[in-house]
């Protein structure tokens, strides 16, 4: 018996060799081996292996390219028919074309948004060193996380090996700055000198190099430049800025350029931190006044250096309640949410769910695209048979069919790119961005990556199963439609409708959380409340101007508060009889003035309101019912409680009201009688008179205080900015939803127009035989009734999940009543039946004689 | 024009082809050269040689008839042209011109 060469090595020989000379190399390499059999079989099989291996070298190789020796022809070719294709089947093209492109509009809209929510503080050169200080606060109600630290921190850092630079700042603030009695309002922070060193805010080189190093410099932007002097040339001029009662002379000594839209801290000027820190007197260890953002040499380190910083604090304050960690610097933006001191998600949960939606969105299309196509393969066998015929191979007709998809997906790159264009701004509005549509090289290769992404999966499957097809059966006019094509096309269809309803579900739950949120009683009144800061002249005649304020047509009351919507100070400085070691309790602390409660619409539980009556109020305090009940206290009214600024008596409980936001549960709070350092003075407006009110505030105003700039702001404006995210999220989805919706019904159209394309004999024939328009209608809905039914089933339960896990972040949040769901299912429902019945009830009218009549 | 050029391997292959006469194929060049340099050669290298050599005209090639040795593949046989025949004499007659040029020397 002769040996066999080794089979494998053949095989390879014979896929890359040239055929002309693949029978003398064969037949060469298999007589040496045959020889070299005889010796020694293994060594003969190496040698083969080894000599077929030396074979694979340019001489030898096939041309694969010129397989097909006219390949541009064929290329033409493909285009033509597909050029064709979409002038025949018009409404098919246009179904796709539009599906696609709105879905890659979307996409493209969500890339941007993503992205730029990605970017956020990254454009920081050291980004990767940075990281913010937080401290963790735990009492008896768990752990709260702040970013804010004690500023005597800051000089203690040296003696950390492992950073490298350090920077104190306090948060941005609007403040009212002047220069030659023009009052301008500006938003600007305090920060140490190497605030510039560490963060990359660009600064013009004609200023200090170091400006920020003595109390009485200032940097400012060049916006701000522009307002105050007209120019950018203002080294070295004076401003004076004002804060409440106190006044500083500064000067210019640097100019920066505006702070860039990738900063989540957006400012216009940056003063002295000494100068800061001179000012306040509540310098301790144990007051949380200042933010600190360290430069570490190695981001390896941060553990390390969070345990030294930890120490140093641990050194100086007596207390184990506070524990320090570092964060990086441009994750705080997305990951935002602490909860019980652990990272709890926050922004990037949105970033998450829109990409998921993206994708939803393009999946959708795409199940469009290829229901449409496998649909249409009836229309096409003989053209497919035919070249099957010819001898046109199956990678031939996946070329011509995947060319086709990929054409029509980048057609519709084309058109959603003007989509981008044109909706930009107005996309813009709804997500409060700043995006610009810039080609830059990332935004070509994702537009790249979708039209690849869309052009192979919604073409591979129609490319695959239209060149399966059997040419005799085909021709014989037998297309075996298997069960299994239509159940498929079906499932697909499921699918669609089941990702709509999700959809349509999570925008009522979020629209109804928002409205509920809006209307929720906060156990305040938020209408027609506006308030303004207290500056200038008003500081001393805060008296004159409440009693003028009351004077005013149209303005209900008027008052001094301290009060600010999302919290202000808060303090663990409270003691009280039978306080204990567990009974650690942060109080949220409000400044009042007379009558401000009453104003605000609180109401007391017990007890009284400040009232004129009582002038020895500076030693009183109101607490709320959550603060009673932490402390304990029966029969509140006339105990006294230790405040760090020295006893004050219980006067007043008040029932309880949301301060901080809806996300949160209510926290316990005392309001202090001490109109003097209350920050604002706040008017009830009459309803439906509000704009004649303000302007006669703003006489009073612009008499008692004038060259100051009055700038009132609304309450309800306020708790609204609260919810921003939320609202800008639930608007978002809406427009996403609905076209999630819209895409599905496009593809649905398209098919049930086939589908009825096909029965057209069929309903001739029954209307032959005397069935009746509502039974044929009956026939013909009843096939997509049953798809979208198995849809709502499905997608039931995955909403629930989805939805309830959303409202769990809200510590106040509507019931998930049934309701939803069925408003849901129907309206998908209904959707599905308008786009059908346009064209059943059509093709249950249309005269039998005329669908017969040809055969 | 310049007439194509002959490698030095080529040469032998070329040199091999010319004396086994019509009966010169890949196994039969292999083995007669494997034994005259006494050394290993692959059968691929005489392949590219016998190609290249095609190509510039110093070869021509046919197909044996079928038998049942070598799986029933064909041989594929070469012979020398008269181009071939001509780069050869030309090669050999540079080289025994150049060869008689060098003085006698002694390396004792």
């Amino acid at each position: 018996m002769r040996p066999d060469p080794p089979h494998r090595a053949i095989k390879f020989l014979r896929w890359f060799c040239r055929e002309d000379f693949i029978e003398e190399v064969e037949g060469d390499l298999v007589e040496i081996f045959e020889m070299q059999y005889e010796v020694s079989p293994q060594k003969a099989r190496r040698k083969f292996y080894w000599s077929v291996l030396k074979y694979f070298r340019p001489e030898f190789l096939k041309m694969f390219s010129s397989q097909n020796s006219n390949f541009l022809t064929m290329q033409r070719h493909n285009l033509k028919l597909t050029i064709r294709s979409f002038l025949k089947y018009r409404s098919q093209f246009l179904i796709n074309l539009i599906g696609l492109s709105t879905a890659i509009a979307a996409v493209l809209f969500i890339y941007l948004w993503v992205n730029d929510e990605l970017e956020m503080d990254k454009f920081h050169q050291k980004d990767e060193q940075l990281f913010q200080i937080y401290s963790n606060h735990s009492d008896a109600s768990g752990i709260s996380t702040w970013r804010g630290v004690p500023g005597l921190l800051k000089d203690e850092l040296v003696t950390v090996s492992e950073i490298e630079t350090s920077t104190v700042f306090t948060d941005t603030h609007e403040f009212t700055l002047s220069s030659n009695d023009s009052y301008f309002r500006a938003e600007g922070k305090f920060a140490d000198s190497s605030f510039f060193d560490i963060f990359s805010y660009e600064l013009f080189p004609s200023g200090d190099k170091n400006p920020l190093k003595d109390e009485s410099g200032i940097v400012i932007s060049e916006a701000l430049a522009l307002k105050l002097f007209g120019s950018t040339d203002v080294i070295g001029k004076n401003i004076t800025w004002h804060f409440w009662e106190k006044q500083k002379e500064v000067f210019v000594r640097g100019v920066m350029k505006d702070t860039p839209n990738a900063s989540s801290d957006q400012f216009d000027f940056i003063m002295s931190w000494e100068f800061y820190h001179n000012m306040i007197e509540y310098k301790q260890w144990g007051n949380y006044y200042a933010r600190i953002v360290v430069a570490l040499n190695d981001p390896k380190n941060q553990q390390n250096a969070a345990t030294q910083i930890d120490k140093i604090l641990k050194k100086n304050l007596e207390s184990d309640r506070v524990t320090l960690f570092l964060k990086k610097y441009s994750d705080q933006y997305l990951y935002n949410n602490y909860e019980n001191g652990k990272e709890a998600g926050g922004r990037i949960e949105y970033v998450r769910l829109f990409s998921i939606v993206a994708f939803f969105i393009l999946f959708i299309a795409c199940i469009n695209f290829i229901n449409l196509s496998t649909a249409k393969a009836t229309q096409r066998t003989k053209e497919i048979s035919v070249k099957k015929t010819l001898g046109a191979s199956r990678p031939s007709l996946i070329n011509q069919h995947l060319t086709e998809s990929v054409l029509i997906s980048v057609a519709s790159m084309f058109l959603a790119l003007c989509l981008v264009w044109v909706f930009l701004p107005q996309f813009n509005l709804v997500s409060g961005k700043t995006l610009s549509f810039d080609f830059t090289w990332e935004f070509g290769l994702a537009a790249s990556s979708v039209i690849v992404f869309v052009g192979l999966i919604a073409g591979s499957y129609p490319a695959l199963y239209l060149s399966s097809f059997n040419p005799i059966a085909l021709l014989k006019g037998k297309l075996s439609k298997g069960k299994g094509e239509v159940r498929g096309r079906q499932v697909l269809v499921v699918i669609q409708f089941a990702l709509s309803i999700i959809l349509i579900v999570a925008v009522i739950v979020v629209q109804g959380q928002m409205s509920f949120l809006q209307n929720k009683n906060l156990g305040y009144d938020r209408d027609n409340i506006i308030y303004f800061e207290r500056e200038g002249k008003i500081l001393e005649n805060s008296e004159t101007v409440i009693n003028e304020l009351k004077q005013v047509n149209g303005v209900e009351g008027a008052a001094l508060s301290g009060f600010i919507i999302g919290g202000g100070n808060s303090t663990g400085g409270v003691d009280w009889e039978g306080k204990t070691e567990e009974d650690q309790i942060q109080f949220w602390e409000i400044k009042a003035g007379m009558g401000m409660l009453e104003l605000m619409g609180m109401e007391m539980a017990a007890g009284r309101e400040f009232t004129e009556e009582f002038s020895v109020d500076s030693a009183s305090v109101i607490i709320n019912e959550t603060a009673l009940e932490a402390m304990g206290m029966e029969d509140p009214i006339g105990k006294t409680i230790t405040h760090y600024t020295g006893d004050k008596k219980i006067v007043g409980v008040v029932k309880d009201f949301n301060l901080i936001s809806l996300h949160t549960k209510i926290e316990p709070m005392i309001i202090l009688y001490n109109p003097k350092e209350t920050h604002f003075v706040i008017a009830k407006l009459e309803k439906g008179n509000e704009a004649k009110a303000i302007a006669g505030i703003e006489e009073v105003y612009k008499e008692i205080n004038p060259g100051y700039v009055f700038k009132p702001q609304f309450l309800d404006q306020d708790y609204e900015a609260l919810y921003k995210a939320e609202q800008r999220v639930s608007s978002l989805a809406k427009y996403f939803s609905g076209l999630a919706i819209l895409i599905s019904c496009l593809g649905l159209f398209g098919l049930s127009a086939f589908t009825l394309e096909r029965r057209t004999k069929e309903i001739g024939i029954r209307k032959v035989l005397g069935a009746g328009q509502f039974s044929i209608l009956y026939l013909l809905s009843g096939d997509f009734t049953k798809m979208i039914l198995i849809g709502i089933i499905i997608s039931l339960p995955v909403s629930y999940y989805l939805a309830d896990q959303w409202l769990a972040n809200f510590a106040f949040h509507i019931p998930l009543s049934w309701w939803i769901f069925v408003v849901a299912g129907l309206s998908a429902l209904f959707v599905a039946w308008l786009t059908v019945s346009i064209q059943t009830i059509k093709a249950a009218n249309t005269n039998p004689v005329n669908s017969l009549k040809d055969e | 024009m310049k007439p194509p050029s002959l490698g030095e391997f080529e040469e032998l292959v070329l040199l091999m082809v010319a004396a086994l006469h019509d009966e010169a194929y890949g196994v039969a060049i292999l083995e007669s050269l494997e034994t005259k340099l006494d050394k290993k050669v692959n059968i691929s290298a005489i392949h590219v040689a016998l190609k290249r050599m095609e190509e510039k005209g110093f070869v021509k090639s046919r197909f044996g008839g079928i038998t049942s040795d070598r799986g029933g593949r064909r041989k594929k046989f070469y012979v020398i042209t008269a181009f071939g025949k001509q780069a050869l004499d030309q090669q050999y007659s540079i080289r025994t011109e150049i060869y008689q040029q060098i003085p006698e020397i002694s390396f004792n």
